[in-house]
């Protein structure tokens, strides 16, 4: 245990070094956030507006929602392995004995920290210059439900990434580009995070809840709108853990195909 | 020159070719996007689904041919931490003509081409006359030269500090404002990316032009404009030489 | 533990997919790749005991790399029988990778951008390293290599050779058994490859840690490894001390002479093969078999002031073996 506290102490200490990176990236997260929370503060203008089932509060409350959820489920440091299996700085991880998918997992954690922490500080900024009527879920159970969705979420992502970033041990050169489209595009549209689900016609969300991606970013915040209930957080729950459960399968056998192609290519 | 970076390895393909599948996937996702907005709510800052489009897509148009001519740009950071900007002065061709457009990459025609034709077909179906078909491509090309502008600066920012790749991040961050109608924004915000950081002459204004919300006066001032910052940016560029070129390597 | 390491006909083959050159080619090794086989390793055999040093020679992609991360359990063989501190490297047990370390010059494992001292600490952490252990071991090394004042730098500011030397130290904090060291003073300057030249012997001599290195430099091995194994294309030519070396290998030897008057080399080249002249002093060198028979030649024909025989520098075995140019 004392192993994974120090490699998160290393790793929180890494992005420190990086402090413009960093600040840059805070900086890229709150302009993607004042575009969609203008565009939609120009749509629900009127706070009578009711589009899409959402009212002003609720859709603003959404933006918000995203900026604070990327930070807890988008941020990651995993993105790097591709780069370490590319140049074959893996060798070094094979050879310690330490779980390969734990040392990640640690310093993904330590990422969400840190940027947990800016994007509060981001949210009570930008509260403050914009005045917003933000939507508050009171409802424990709600809450909670949230949280396990949001576990969920943080599992389902780390093997989204880890699966994307391993498609480097058969394209050594390309490994970065299959995580820009799968990652940086797919998945960030189709997890809710350019623009609500909502928004398209019933049967493509029916289709998609059938995916892992709106349980990512979308589904929580469902859930704390409360434009989820009862039988139906159930369900998504469910679905959401059957995913959990099949992505970390597909991980696994993936990675072992990768890591006996990586020996026997010899880099 | 372009020819050079024409002849490039499979592998690099593949990776462009993947990026290229991106920015697709991107574009049909905030196009379908937009359609289904303007589906709910009729209307956004007072423009109906064409109009919005139009805005949508002649934004997608000058970023797209920017991004064409100026993808070496994206390079440049690397040319001169490796020493191999200087190599680039010593050769007859001029510098700064090399460091901006010398990548230009065939496969991005690919995309100008169908992107043209539909930014074309959505303005036409907006019924304008002739004049405001003028300021549109007029403005256009004003916004091309802003474009130029911006690059140029950030190619001076490079030499001068090498801090290259935020500011170009940066840039990209600010004109991705411009995806909707810069209507939506209140003010200072509004004020500040219509003429500050003058995104809102470069991206909106063709298409406020050809929707006859821009005057002639105002069209001439916006090229003016333009003229000025792209006059300001080579200044800088020159400042910028000069820097380096006096510092010892 | 009678022998440290034991391998037994190794084989390992390597299947590397043929890209042809171009466009076409790429295209072509997508959809029907075209495979060949790589004889990495031909069926090698040898055992190593505890606290020896050994070094691996041979051209490049002999073998001695891939046999390194075999015997790390980077790699698994094809067949044959490979076991180290009575382990089997390709499980990669915790307990057996807590014992070995591998140092590859290319692959840092160094944090970037913290102070060394941070992965350090790291790694106490991952081997498990008690507190007491940690700060001895760290002391020692620390001393050993002089790098105690750059502890607190960036990593990324330190020199080639700085930057080597914290390697060494992170790779032996957790004081591992089994040392494998490839191309260790690869990049560094002559003082450089001195001070972990000393370094790897010291630590050899004090822990008895069993070391294989692998290297191009001749001096690493002249100085260091008091057994040699010569791989070539994947087969073992030789095993054993060093200077037996030379006698199974050179098939010459060096006569070297001091003229006392000026003589027409071309004649003396009759006898042997002339590698230098700059009088008084001419270098032959002349098959093992008939030197005395040649030397007697020279005494008789020429005008002799001095006469050595010597053997054939091992430098010059070694660059031969390198080379390829060397068959039993």
């Amino acid at each position: 245990m004392k192993k994974y506290f120090q490699i998160f102490k290393i790793s929180f200490q890494q992005e420190f070094s990086y402090r413009l990176n960093f600040i840059m990236w805070r900086v890229r997260n709150v302009l993607q956030i004042i575009l969609t929370f203008f565009l939609w503060s120009s749509v629900f203008k009127n706070p009578q507006t009711e589009v899409f089932g959402y009212n002003q509060g609720k859709i603003l409350t959404y933006v918000f929602g995203i900026l604070l959820l990327r930070a807890i489920v988008f941020s990651a440091r995993a993105v790097d392995v591709a780069g370490e299996i590319s140049n074959g700085n893996i060798t070094n991880f094979l050879l310690k004995p330490v779980s390969y998918f734990k040392y990640w997992a640690t310093r993904d954690i330590a990422s969400k920290v840190l940027n947990l922490v800016f994007s509060v500080f981001e949210i009570t900024i930008l509260f403050l210059i914009l005045k917003p009527n933000l939507f508050l879920q009171t409802n424990l159970i709600t809450l909670f439900a949230v949280l396990i969705s949001l576990i969920f979420a943080i599992v389902l992502f780390f093997c989204l990434l880890f699966i994307t970033n391993i498609s480097a041990f058969w394209m050594p050169e390309n490994g970065w580009a299959a995580q820009f489209l799968f990652i940086g595009i797919i998945t960030d549209f189709l997890s809710g995070g350019v623009f609500p689900l909502d928004v398209l016609p019933f049967t493509l969300q029916r289709a998609l809840y059938s995916t892992p991606f709106p349980y990512l970013l979308f589904f929580p915040l469902q859930v704390y709108l409360g434009k989820i209930t009862g039988l139906e957080i159930v369900r998504g729950l469910v679905t959401s853990g059957a995913w959990v459960f099949i992505l970390f399968v597909i991980l696994k056998f993936i990675w072992a195909r990768g890591l006996r192609r990586y020996s026997a290519e010899g880099r | 020159m372009s020819r050079n970076s024409f002849l490039a390895v499979f592998n690099q393909r593949a990776a462009l070719l993947i990026f290229l599948i991106g920015k697709l996937l991107r574009f049909f996702f905030f196009f379908a996007f937009i359609i289904l907005l303007l589906k709910g709510t009729k209307s956004l800052a007072g423009y109906n689904l064409n109009q919005t489009l139009l805005f949508f897509l002649t934004f997608n148009l000058i970023d797209t041919l920017s991004q064409f001519l100026f993808r070496e740009v994206y390079r440049f950071r690397p040319l001169v931490v490796s020493g191999g900007f200087d190599l680039v002065l010593s050769k007859p061709v001029n510098a700064l003509f090399r460091s901006l457009m010398g990548g230009a990459d065939v496969i991005d025609l690919i995309t100008i081409i169908p992107l043209s034709i539909a930014t074309f077909y959505i303005a036409y179906l907006l019924n304008p006359s002739a004049l405001q078909s003028i300021y549109y491509l007029a403005l256009l090309i004003n916004g091309l030269v802003i474009a130029s502008a911006f690059h140029i600066f950030v190619l001076g920012m490079g030499i001068v500090t090498l801090e290259i790749d935020h500011t170009i991040m940066i840039y990209r961050d600010l004109t991705a404002l411009g995806r909707f109608p810069i209507d939506i924004y209140k003010e200072p915000l509004r004020g500040i990316i219509t003429f500050l950081i003058p995104i809102g002459i470069m991206l909106a204004f063709p298409a406020k032009a050809i929707m006859g919300l821009i005057t002639p006066a105002g069209v001439i001032w916006s090229i003016v404009f333009g003229g000025l910052l792209l006059s300001l940016s080579f200044k800088f560029w020159k400042f910028a030489l000069k820097k380096y070129t006096s510092a010892s390597s | 533990m009678d022998r440290a390491i034991v391998v037994d006909r190794l084989v390992k083959n390597f299947e590397v997919t043929q890209k042809e050159k171009g466009l076409r080619g790429s295209i072509k090794s997508v959809f029907s790749p075209k495979k060949q086989t790589v004889h990495a390793l031909r069926g090698i055999s040898f055992a190593i005991q505890p606290g020896e040093l050994v070094g691996f020679i041979g051209p490049n992609g002999a073998g001695k790399t891939t046999t390194l991360k075999i015997l790390s359990g980077l790699l698994y063989p094809t067949s044959g029988f490979v076991q180290v501190l009575e382990h089997d490297p390709w499980e990669k047990k915790s307990e057996f990778l807590k014992q070995i370390s591998l140092v590859m010059g290319q692959k840092n494992q160094l944090w970037w951008d913290l102070p060394a001292i941070e992965t350090f600490e790291l790694n106490k952490e991952i081997y498990e390293i008690p507190r007491r252990d940690y700060e001895k071991n760290l002391e020692e090394l620390v001393t050993l290599l002089g790098v105690g004042k750059l502890l607190k730098t960036q990593v990324r500011r330190l020199s080639l050779g700085q930057r080597m030397r914290m390697e060494l130290v992170a790779a032996l904090l957790h004081k591992p058994k089994a040392l494998f060291l490839d191309e260790p003073t690869i990049g560094l300057d002559l003082i450089g490859q001195q001070k972990v030249r000393d370094f790897i012997y010291e630590y050899n001599r004090k822990n008895n840690a069993t070391v294989i290195l692998t290297s191009h430099n001749m001096d690493d091995l002249t100085n260091l490894a008091r057994r040699v194994i010569v791989i070539d294309d994947g087969r073992i030519l030789f095993d054993g001390a060093l200077e037996e070396l030379t006698g199974r290998f050179a098939k010459e030897k060096i006569i070297k002479i001091s003229l006392s008057k000026e003589v027409d080399v071309k004649a003396i080249g009759q006898i042997g093969e002339v590698k230098h002249v700059l009088f008084p002093e001419v270098i032959l060198s002349v098959p093992r078999s008939v030197v005395a028979v040649a030397a007697a030649e020279i005494l008789q024909n020429f005008p002799v002031d001095d006469l050595t025989i010597e053997e054939v520098p091992i430098e010059e075995i070694i660059k031969k073996v390198f080379k390829g140019e060397l068959t039993k």
